[in-house]
């Protein structure tokens, strides 16, 4: 069902996105970015390191907040901006959720936006990200 | 924490500076690779030039070049945020003049790392007439483990 931009109210929840990044999406989130820190892929360094596994990447996180947002806001409009804060490392191959919330909606420059509040939240129901957004919307209000 | 800041004019001086990273493209191929990160789905088809992609493609268009090594002025270092701004949707075929800049450096006294020092560095990604069309920004904080309580880990 397509997201009626008409109907977005501050308060409304976005479907919660439930993922689990494995070591295979990391590795080719390094090959896109041709960076390959070790403690990404090799769980001993990562151990050497002092974390309990190996890590999804940050810039990878702020990624996946794009998806779950721009899965919400399907054909309605485009993101213009989303952050992540990061609190803490989430492990590979560990459930995460993905949730949000419509914070403000308002109008700018003659379009109509939408604050978004979000977090990844990790199996142990904290959140490892706090995340922001801004949506436009393009479909007639 | 050091009896005095490690912001010299030296390290202030880089904030700012821009620094030429080349021409990227808005490719099929980045647009495949980043889809298939992002979402785990391996498209048939890519959108024609001219439609508009999805804001990860971006994270293809970041690689092109190597940014510039921060200033190492403390022992540890950690991503604290990410951050991805658009001025319009990207669209397929289009092509970017990338620069990177250095665009904060603060320091902050106490907190769970004790002294530490922020980098907030950006790529913008500009039109053929120079606009900005995207920015891709991460923040770094450098810290000493050693001072940081708990070791600087959340």
């Amino acid at each position: 069902m397509s997201l009626d931009p008409a109907a977005v109210k501050e308060g409304d929840e976005l479907p919660v996105l439930h993922l689990q990044p494995d070591l295979g999406q990391v590795i080719r989130y390094c090959a896109l970015q041709w960076a390959f820190p070790a403690f990404f892929y090799d769980a001993e360094a990562a151990k050497a390191q002092g974390m309990p596994g190996t890590l999804v990447p940050g810039p990878l996180k702020v990624g996946l907040l794009y998806r779950a947002v721009d899965e919400w806001l399907g054909d309605a409009g485009w993101v213009c901006q989303v952050r992540a804060a990061h609190r803490r490392p989430d492990l590979t191959n560990r459930p995460i959720d993905i949730a949000g919330r419509v914070a403000r909606v308002y109008d700018e420059n003659g379009a109509r936006r939408a604050d978004l509040e979000l977090a990844i939240i990790n199996e142990q129901g904290e959140p490892s990200v706090r995340g922001f957004a801004v949506v436009e919307f393009t479909s007639p209000a | 924490m050091p009896e005095a800041s490690l912001l010299t004019d030296e390290v202030r001086a880089i904030v700012g500076l821009e620094t030429p990273m080349g021409r990227v493209r808005v490719t099929p191929k980045a647009y495949r690779r980043a889809l298939e990160v992002y979402t785990g789905r391996i498209p048939r088809n890519h959108p024609a030039p001219g439609e508009p992609v999805p804001g990860y493609v971006l994270a293809a268009l970041d690689s092109e070049a190597d940014t510039p090594a921060m200033p190492s002025l403390l022992p540890n270092s950690l991503l604290i945020s990410n951050e991805w701004q658009f001025e319009r949707p990207l669209r397929m075929g289009e092509e970017f003049e990338s620069v990177y800049s250095v665009v904060a450096i603060n320091e902050r006294f106490g907190g769970r790392f004790g002294y530490s020092i922020d980098f907030r560095a950006e790529v913008i990604f500009k039109d053929a007439d120079g606009n900005p069309v995207a920015r891709s920004g991460r923040t770094m904080t450098q810290y000493s483990a050693a001072e940081a309580r708990d070791g600087g880990d959340a």
